[in-house]
């Protein structure tokens, strides 16, 4: 039995150290637009539940503002928008994905911020994100409308950091959760409700009889695709890229493709950034 | 109940079933490498030598201890990024969770041989039986009997842990579920409450014949007196 | 009934648990037919002297020879040893899990590679003998502790041992099954099985015996025929033992 317990022991070991040697050997560099151009795919990581950017759709398909523009990039570096291979990816692997080399760019609702931008590299804008506020037929133009009354805000969120810092005089209403906020909008427990603009440009959309009077508001969140840190060739050729369509003015395509159904009647420069020009 | 509908529609249905497809295969194999693992550690646990014991205690409560979040991102991302191997999301979910499987169904065996009484040994000895063929006859047909509650216990565990692969990629049924609903929001704005039911009811219906299995064996067993 | 030949013997065997001395020194000759019973106060060392001659408990130093062939003490060579002497226990004997038959089968089928018809028409006639053919498809749990004994004899006599061991085999039984078990073992020593028995009844080691050794103290204090060790017992510490089972008022 020791004998027996003895080979065991040793089997297990000698698997552990074959798997872990075995990967003890060389470095593999990020794939520049030549590698990729080589294979002749290139694996960009998509939202696949976070509608209208990266979402599936029934048949199955990947679809969404940041989906249009992947396979437009995929057209321009492959000449054929099928050459993409979409990685589904969640928020907190963004980018895992990128140092573990899983994926070549990562175009998933990417918020530009300087801890993030330590561990990757971000590309030029492609989208910004600001605060919007939605009240009741969109009487509520400005902020000044708002001195004295209630405002709904989402705790822990942008809107009620920027209203408590910049605008003391406006009593707030924090709820936890987005359908507690919209309801208690619905119910006139305030005038109006803050959130970034993307949420509420959607929900004033569904909802008959609530408009977006303030449309951009506040400090702006620049959104962006994202490289491998160090992965300078792809960060340029996507910069160059994204300064070559805002000639065709692409990225108001894709809003008026994919967007424009889900927020509707809104200006679509409230959201879309051509030329990484914020 | 209209908002049921979205299941049927478009390819919704088969891609969940798709995706139910993928949460099976990864339990099943790494319930069968957890059962076969399980028993050969077990067995090890049970060593009298004590640096077999410790590197045993050290794995199963460095799997137990560590989430099993962390070790998917261990064998999907730090892998790749330390030794530059790329293990394919649903092999390295296949690997995390048979080394889980493997450390607690070791830890069940350990408890059931340990279980049983010295005299059921001495008299396999006794008979001239090796080690080995002890372990076949006598103690491993037993101990089964004794760790088989726990261990369905853990097999629908690892079943239902199996959402969690999503976080390196892989699409299971429930990150579809996800998906459907995500995109019938403005058309069916229950379809939450329906795709969840949905999802519970393939889970159950993957589950329960295991638990029922579970049951027959039981009262088999229980009418043979073991 | 005894031939001259010698079966087992045990030279100067020294058994401890840590600093708690079992027995010094120890030596023993059986012969082939003979049946010994080893009587003795609790813990004296007569079931940890049965467990030492088939490599249940190690030993520091001695001899073991069986048909003049010393056992090496390795724990490899037990395996073949084990197959020639048979031993049952107090208690817990049979696997639960198998019914009767299975049970005696596993030895002769899966160790010594025998052929399912000869120990099959083996166990037949064993089982019959003990009476208990028609429960071989029983399962342990579903028969008596006098039957689950008798099992465990027939089990161990079906790898056709050279000697067998009882090492207090009716000590957790009821009073009421004692008397088959002893029966059984009685008509064995009469078919002239080569045995060691340690055992309480001192009835039935009277009516057995061919040779009664008395242990205590790590040593062998008296050995006697059983009529004298019985009725004249040569040492002190032998007639004070024997005064616990004689009830007197």
């Amino acid at each position: 039995m020791k004998n027996f317990v003895k080979t065991l022991a040793f089997l297990m070991m000698a698997i552990f150290s074959v798997f872990v040697l075995s990967g003890c050997g060389g470095s593999k560099q990020a794939n520049s637009p030549e590698d990729i151009k080589k294979t002749g795919k290139i694996k960009i990581a998509v939202f696949s539940d976070k509608i209208p950017f990266g979402y599936v759709d029934k048949n199955g398909n990947n679809r969404g503002y940041d989906v249009y523009f992947a396979r437009r990039i995929a057209k321009d570096l492959l000449g054929d928008e099928k050459k993409v291979e979409f990685v589904l990816v969640e928020a907190a692997a963004r980018t895992e994905v990128l140092e573990a080399d899983k994926v070549d760019l990562v175009l998933a609702n990417f918020t530009v911020t300087k801890e993030r931008a330590e561990r990757v590299d971000f590309c030029l804008p492609y989208m910004k994100c600001m605060l919007g506020v939605v009240s009741k037929n969109g009487t509520i133009k400005n902020v000044s409308q708002l001195k004295g009354k209630k405002l709904i805000v989402n705790k822990g969120t942008t809107a009620e950091i920027y209203f408590t810092k910049n605008h003391p005089e406006i009593e707030l209403l924090k709820y936890d959760q987005n359908t507690e906020a919209f309801q208690a909008l619905k119910d006139g427990r305030g005038v109006a409700l803050a959130h970034d603009n993307t949420e509420v440009f959607a929900w004033a959309n569904r909802n008959a009889g609530y408009k977006c009077g303030i449309e951009s508001l506040g400090s702006l969140d620049a959104i962006a695709p994202a490289v491998k840190k160090g992965n300078k060739s792809l960060q340029q050729w996507i910069n160059d890229e994204i300064v070559n369509l805002a000639k065709e003015k692409f990225f108001h395509k894709a809003f008026d493709a994919e967007l424009k159904q889900d927020f509707g009647a809104v200006a679509p420069d409230s959201v879309v950034v051509e030329g990484g020009k914020i | 109940m209209d908002s049921a509908l979205v299941i049927f529609e478009g390819a919704n249905l088969t891609r969940l079933l798709g995706g139910l497809l993928v949460s099976l295969r990864i339990a099943f194999l790494a319930v069968l490498f957890s059962l076969v693992g399980g028993v050969l550690f077990g067995i090890l646990m049970n060593s009298k030598n004590t640096v077999v014991k410790v590197l045993c205690r050290v794995f199963l409560e460095s799997v137990r201890i560590i989430p099993q979040l962390v070790w998917l991102f261990i064998f999907y991302f730090e892998m790749t990024k330390v030794f530059h191997i790329h293990i394919d999301a649903e092999v390295a979910s296949i690997i995390v969770f048979s080394l889980w499987g493997t450390a607690e169904m070791g830890d069940l065996v350990r408890g059931a041989i340990s279980s049983l009484p010295q005299h059921q040994r001495e008299s396999g000895f006794a008979l001239g039986l090796t080690k080995i063929q002890l372990y076949h006859y006598v103690i491993l047909p037993q101990a089964v009997r004794r760790l088989l509650p726990p261990a369905i216990n853990l097999v629908t565990r690892m079943i239902k842990t199996t959402s969690l692969v999503v976080l390196i990629g892989v699409i299971e049924v429930l990150k579809i579920g996800q998906q459907v609903i995500e995109i019938s929001i403005f058309s069916a704005p229950n379809a939450a409450f329906w795709v969840y039911g949905f999802i519970f009811f393939l889970y159950f219906i993957v589950c329960w014949p295991v638990s029922l299995m579970a049951k027959w064996l039981e009262n088999y067993w229980a009418s043979k007196g073991v | 009934m005894v031939s001259d030949k010698v079966l087992l013997e045990v030279k100067h065997l020294q058994k401890s648990f840590g600093d708690k001395t079992i027995f010094k020194d120890l030596s023993l000759t059986v012969r082939q037919g003979e049946v010994i019973v080893l009587v003795g106060p609790s813990g004296c060392g007569k079931s940890t002297f049965l467990r030492c001659l088939n490599g249940l408990e190690d030993y520091e130093h001695g001899e073991v020879f069986l048909d003049g062939k010393a056992i090496p003490g390795e724990q490899k060579s037990w395996y073949q040893v084990r197959q020639k002497i048979g031993m049952v226990f107090q208690s817990y004997d049979l696997f639960p899990h198998m019914t009767v038959l299975d049970n005696i089968l596993l030895g002769p089928l899966k160790v010594q590679k025998r052929t399912k018809e000869e120990v099959l028409q083996q166990a037949q006639n064993l089982l019959e003998r003990v009476g208990l053919w028609d429960r071989r498809n029983d399962y342990p749990s579903q028969l008596s502790g006098g039957q689950k004994q008798r099992i465990a004899i027939v089990r161990a006599l079906c790898m056709n041992p050279e000697i067998m061991l009882f090492d207090e085999v009716t000590a957790s039984l009821d009073p009421e099954m004692v008397r088959e078990v002893l029966d059984v073992m009685l008509e064995l020593a009469k078919a002239g099985m080569t045995m060691i028995i340690v055992t309480h009844e001192m009835n039935f080691a009277k009516a057995v015996a061919d040779r009664v050794i008395f242990l205590d103290d790590g040593g062998i204090v008296e050995e006697n025929t059983a009529e004298q060790f019985f009725t004249t017992p040569k040492t002190e510490r032998a007639k004070k033992f024997l005064d616990i089972f004689n009830f007197k008022e």
